[in-house]
């Protein structure tokens, strides 16, 4: 569980250092497509998980449940570790 | 000529057809004809001139539409600034392109508010531009080609040319629904606007996940789709029932297709992804409607009003690609270079390097040029490392794209610094404050030399092969 909560962070950080406007606090539960998060976006953190965990998320998981807020993001990112 | 005459023919023949579709709302073609009507007013009052260059930094909305066709209504020139522009990359637009005048969607110091939405705010260039007697229609800065050449100069002649040459491919007609999720600042002319002269309906979309997509796709009965590989990548790999029954044309453009997306696809939907070529300073060049399941990784072949030459080919038939054909661009913007002065004897270079097959179907497999793909959008190595070697620590560094099998390309950097390192991440922080987002790269290599030619001793540079085997 620690491993979750420790992507959950850094995920977190990165979308607020790289995606968002400083001005919107974003938290775990915040409704990313909701906060203006388009295409470009999706690409970036894509990127970003396949440069620190090493793999790139397969399409078939880009859902709207995966991509509700960070945690449910953080959290098929570690299933994912966890099933390689 | 003017383009806004395409529009109010469609207008004019089906007022009550929508023009748009945005959520729950619709937009009939005579509403937007008179939303257009009201900031053609305002504009005017706000003292808009023939000639005018004014940059639009506006995200995907009717509105953007609306702005665009009230400044060709008043022969002003349109100049898209990319909403995700830093603050000094919009300078940079204002400054080269001389721009007199910006709309933006949030009021600056003497703003004046448009209605519906939107503000206008005048500016003074340092030298009043020079539009050579041309009827300019729209100068979109980049880039072209080259990295020296700033702002293709689109005349409404031309664009009414490379919008007619590109329907008799895309055979698009008021039947016709077209999906729209890319962003209206880097695709508009023989998109948005050839779509509207010939009486089609748009459904703007901000979704990025494949079922809302297919969902809204379903629910307006889409007839065709115009993305990028990346989405058709989503799309491909979705998990539900979802089907799209009502497509008969799914469009791939923006970067190569890589092939296990194009077979998902297929696969998924029973529907072939159809490649085609578009350059902004020709417009559309060809679009492989012809064979996309046989040959899916070609562009196909060249529209019929287009010949491609291929220039000094290797023993295995791969050259730089050339293009003759109507709806070219009418000059560069800065420094000023009128398209007789770039054309080969009427052929243009492209810069990118393919192979035509027996059967004339065009093949890329890179460019000579290091140009860097992300998904669609172009970064040019120069303009990062320029970034770059202006931090205090970094000595020099070099920019490129490393493949990558599901984006294109992705941008990556090496960097030779001063003692003592920054971290990479300060680095990138630093690039963050200077570059639209896509432009930071993803990696940064600490390296102590940087690879240079034998001959002239500048930093090689490696021209990435698009993959397409």
């Amino acid at each position: 569980m620690s491993d979750a909560r420790a992507i959950e962070a850094e995920l977190l950080a990165f979308l607020q250092r790289e995606i968002f406007a400083p001005s919107l606090a974003v938290t775990a539960e915040t409704d990313l497509v909701a906060a203006g998060f388009d295409s470009m976006s999706l690409v970036r953190v894509l990127l970003f998980v396949e440069t620190n965990y090493g793999f790139w998320i397969p399409e078939r998981e880009i859902t709207n449940d995966a991509l509700r807020n960070v945690r449910a993001l953080a959290a098929t990112v570690t299933r994912l570790l966890h099933e390689r | 000529m003017n383009l806004t005459e395409l529009l109010d023919g469609t207008t004019s023949r089906w007022p009550q057809k929508p023009a748009f579709i945005e959520g729950d709302t619709i937009v009939s073609y005579a509403e937007l004809g008179d939303t257009i009507a009201r900031m053609t007013a305002q504009l005017r009052a706000f003292g808009m001139i023939p000639g005018t260059r004014v940059g639009l930094c506006h995200p995907n909305s009717v509105a953007y539409v609306a702005l665009t066709f009230a400044l060709w209504r008043l022969q002003a020139i349109v100049v898209p600034i990319p909403t995700e522009c830093t603050s000094e990359e919009t300078t940079a637009i204002t400054e080269t392109m001389q721009l007199e005048a910006v709309i933006s969607q949030t009021p600056g110091g003497e703003s004046v508010t448009l209605t519906p939405e939107g503000y206008i705010t005048r500016l003074t260039p340092a030298t009043l531009p020079d539009n050579h007697g041309l009827n300019i229609a729209f100068i979109r800065f980049t880039s072209g080609t080259t990295h020296e050449r700033k702002g293709v100069v689109l005349s409404h002649e031309t664009v009414r040319d490379r919008v007619v040459a590109a329907n008799a491919a895309l055979r698009i007609g008021p039947e016709d629904t077209v999906m729209w999720c890319l962003p209206m600042a880097h695709h508009f002319l023989i998109t948005i606007v050839l779509y509207l002269s010939q009486g089609a309906t748009i459904v703007l979309t901000r979704q990025v996940l494949a079922r809302p997509f297919l969902e809204t796709a379903n629910r307006w009965r889409a007839s065709v789709l115009y993305a990028s590989p990346f989405h058709y990548a989503l799309l491909a790999r979705d998990r539900s029932d979802l089907t799209l029954p009502s497509v008969r044309l799914a469009v791939s453009t923006t970067c190569a297709l890589p092939e296990d997306v194009a077979e998902d696809f297929v696969r998924r939907f029973g529907l072939p992804l159809v490649q085609a070529l578009g350059i902004i300073e020709l417009g559309l060049v060809s679009l492989n409607a012809d064979d996309p399941r046989g040959r899916w990784n070609s562009v196909g072949r060249p529209l019929k009003t287009h010949r491609v030459r291929i220039v000094a080919p290797e023993a295995d038939g791969v050259g730089e690609v050339a293009i003759a054909g109507p709806g070219f661009f009418d000059a560069y913007a800065a420094p000023w270079l009128p398209r007789e002065n770039v054309l080969h004897d009427g052929w243009f270079h492209t810069g990118d390097l393919g192979w035509l097959d027996a059967d004339g179907f065009l093949f890329l497999v890179g460019r000579k040029a290091a140009v860097i793909n992300l998904a669609g959008r172009k970064v040019f190595p120069e303009e990062i490392e320029t970034v770059l070697n202006r931090h205090p620590a970094v000595l020099e560094s070099r920019v490129f794209g490393r493949r990558h099998a599901h984006l294109g390309e992705v941008v990556e950097a090496e960097v030779v610094l001063a003692q003592p390192h920054p971290e990479a991440e300060a680095l990138r922080d630093f690039c963050r404050e200077h570059l639209a987002p896509y432009k930071v790269p993803t990696r940064l290599h600490v390296v102590s030399r940087l690879p240079r030619t034998t001959a002239t001793g500048k930093i090689r540079r490696e021209t990435a092969l698009v993959s397409h085997e």
